[in-house]
């Protein structure tokens, strides 16, 4: 072995994957080398720097978050592939809309499971979402008299505003409208409020908040804040928030989520909306948080968050 | 029908402390293959078990990696939910813990292959996700000398920086070899390359960072 295949397997030498053979004729050629053996030290002194680098073990807190986090994703994935296969089904009826002046601004597609919702309408107005019939405006039909059995999507429109809804009810139909029309917001604050799936509960708040100040659509987000069963459902609605006029209702809404909220995540942007409104009746509850909450970063958050209020 | 040569790969590995494991007793095999074959029908919950025998080991791996709790949280996601999207795809012809951590891996790859990609646009500066990095890890014992952890803290900076410079299979494969103590074959295998492609990574590793930090040795 010369000098250069002892450098070549130094590392293989020194990380215990040398070959025995190898091995043998590479300690012969140490014993001999001088500068080989300085080499050799020179890269066992770079082991022991590299022995510096921390070995960082998961925290409890940070398999915690990882795990919700993906709970959301596959749920996020469950409800887009419902969406995919539904597109594929219903592209003919979608592909209708295009000659429609009325952009959309939502889609609820609704299956055939059983959930309750109780709309009222005129049957004559359910039509089939497979014909260009299917296409039907709110004011065509009773949508109090109207049962819902399950929606797989809501989603925003891109034209003008107006709002576009594929339903099924006894059977697949689309419904387009306003935002605008109270039956239509009531819908969303109905599947906000109530609904099983969360991104559909996520694409409907995502609607609602452009008209987060409306008195039926406020209690319906700070509803969500406190009592969402999903984290990325109540951090929705903490984002929407940050849209609403600053009243103590709200207030006491977020205070309330302070209280019980148990996913860190959300507790951060609850106290980055706090500090937003720089409201010094929430200074208590900052200063509780800042003394006992659980996590080293948020206690962090309510101090810098007591600093900003104080106007240090 | 079960690959030997994986799983010889893998049952040399566990030898060694700090190794990947798998799932290794008969009887974790037999329910982990329940599961899996639920979870390709389509069974949520069965998922979520698998994802609970395995993220533990995929988060300290992931987090060695990136050395970022939020850069981990992402890994961790982008890799379980490819492992999601592909389980239909396991035909239970290589061990399941081979072919998630194969998968692991690539999501790694790819994130060193982009990080690098965007290092070398920018220029090198302070490490931002130093700040977030003890929020997201087990709470050590405090340093009782600043001057040693202000040293200590240059040194790891200047080891994570030369890190960073190795090309993505380099890291890898010095990451695997090094700091976990995963044998080359065994990296060759969850890396989908040969032993030998594994040596010379380790060989350029080395020789990189001997250069980089040479005035610390």
């Amino acid at each position: 072995m010369n000098c250069s295949e002892f450098d070549e397997n130094l590392a293989l030498y020194l990380h215990d994957e040398l070959p025995a053979e190898q091995r043998q004729d590479f300690e012969t050629h140490l014993a001999a080398c001088a500068q080989c053996s300085d080499r050799l030290e020179e890269t066992r002194r770079l082991h022991r720097v590299l022995g510096e680098r921390p070995a960082p073990e998961p925290s409890p807190e940070l398999l915690v978050q990882c795990r919700e986090a993906l709970e959301e994703a596959l749920d996020r994935e469950l409800s887009g592939v419902g969406w995919k296969t539904l597109l594929n089904h219903w592209s003919s009826a979608l592909g209708a809309l295009s000659p429609f002046p009325v952009a959309a601004a939502l889609t609820l597609v609704m299956f055939g499971f059983s959930l309750g919702w109780t709309l009222r309408t005129r049957p004559a107005g359910i039509r089939p979402a497979t014909s260009e019939e299917s296409l039907v405006s709110p004011g065509d039909i009773d949508l109090n008299n109207f049962r819902i059995n399950n929606i797989s999507e809501v989603a925003s429109g891109h034209k003008n505003g107006d709002v576009r809804i594929t339903v099924n009810a006894e059977r697949e139909m689309i419904l387009e409208g306003s935002l605008d029309d109270s039956r239509i917001r009531q819908v969303l604050i109905d599947a906000v409020t109530g609904y099983d799936n969360p991104g559909i509960r996520r694409d409907s708040m995502e609607v609602l908040r452009r008209h987060a100040n409306n008195p039926n659509v406020r209690p319906a987000l700070l509803y969500a804040i406190q009592n969402d069963a999903n984290p990325g459902v109540r951090l929705d609605a903490l984002e929407a928030v940050q849209g609403m006029e600053w009243n103590p209702e709200v207030r006491q809404a977020l205070l309330n989520s302070l209280d019980h909220e148990k996913n860190q995540g959300v507790r951060v942007a609850a106290i980055d909306v706090l500090t937003d409104h720089a409201d010094q009746a929430t200074l208590p509850a900052l200063e509780r948080l800042a003394a006992n909450d659980s996590n080293r970063y948020v206690r962090m958050k309510a101090v810098s968050a007591i600093r900003k209020l104080q106007g240090e | 029908m079960k690959d030997e040569t994986s799983d010889s790969v893998m049952d040399g590995c566990l030898t060694l402390e700090g190794n990947i494991p798998a799932q290794g007793s008969p009887l974790a095999r037999e329910n982990e293959g329940v599961l899996i074959r639920r979870a390709q029908a389509g069974d949520r919950a069965a998922f979520d078990a698998l994802v609970r025998l395995y993220d533990q080991h995929v988060l300290r791996l992931v987090l060695k990696v990136v050395q970022s709790p939020e850069e981990a949280r992402d890994l961790y996601q982008e890799a379980f939910l490819k492992i999601y999207r592909s389980l239909a795809r396991f035909r239970f012809e290589a061990r399941f813990s081979t072919w998630l951590y194969r998968v692991v891996m690539n999501v790694c790859f790819d994130h060193l292959r982009k990080q690098k990609t965007r290092d070398e646009a920018q220029a090198p500066g302070a490490n931002e996700n130093e700040a977030n990095f003890f929020n997201g890890v087990a709470d050590g014992q405090p340093s009782r000398d600043p001057e040693r952890a202000l040293r200590s803290g240059e040194i790891r900076r200047r080891i994570e920086r030369a890190l960073t410079r190795l090309g993505p299979r380099e890291r890898m494969v010095f990451e695997l070899r090094h700091f976990q103590g995963l044998k080359l074959r065994a990296i060759g295998e969850l890396c989908g390359t040969s032993e030998e492609t594994a040596k010379n990574s380790l060989f350029r590793a080395t020789q990189k960072l001997r250069l980089e930090l040479s005035d610390l040795v």
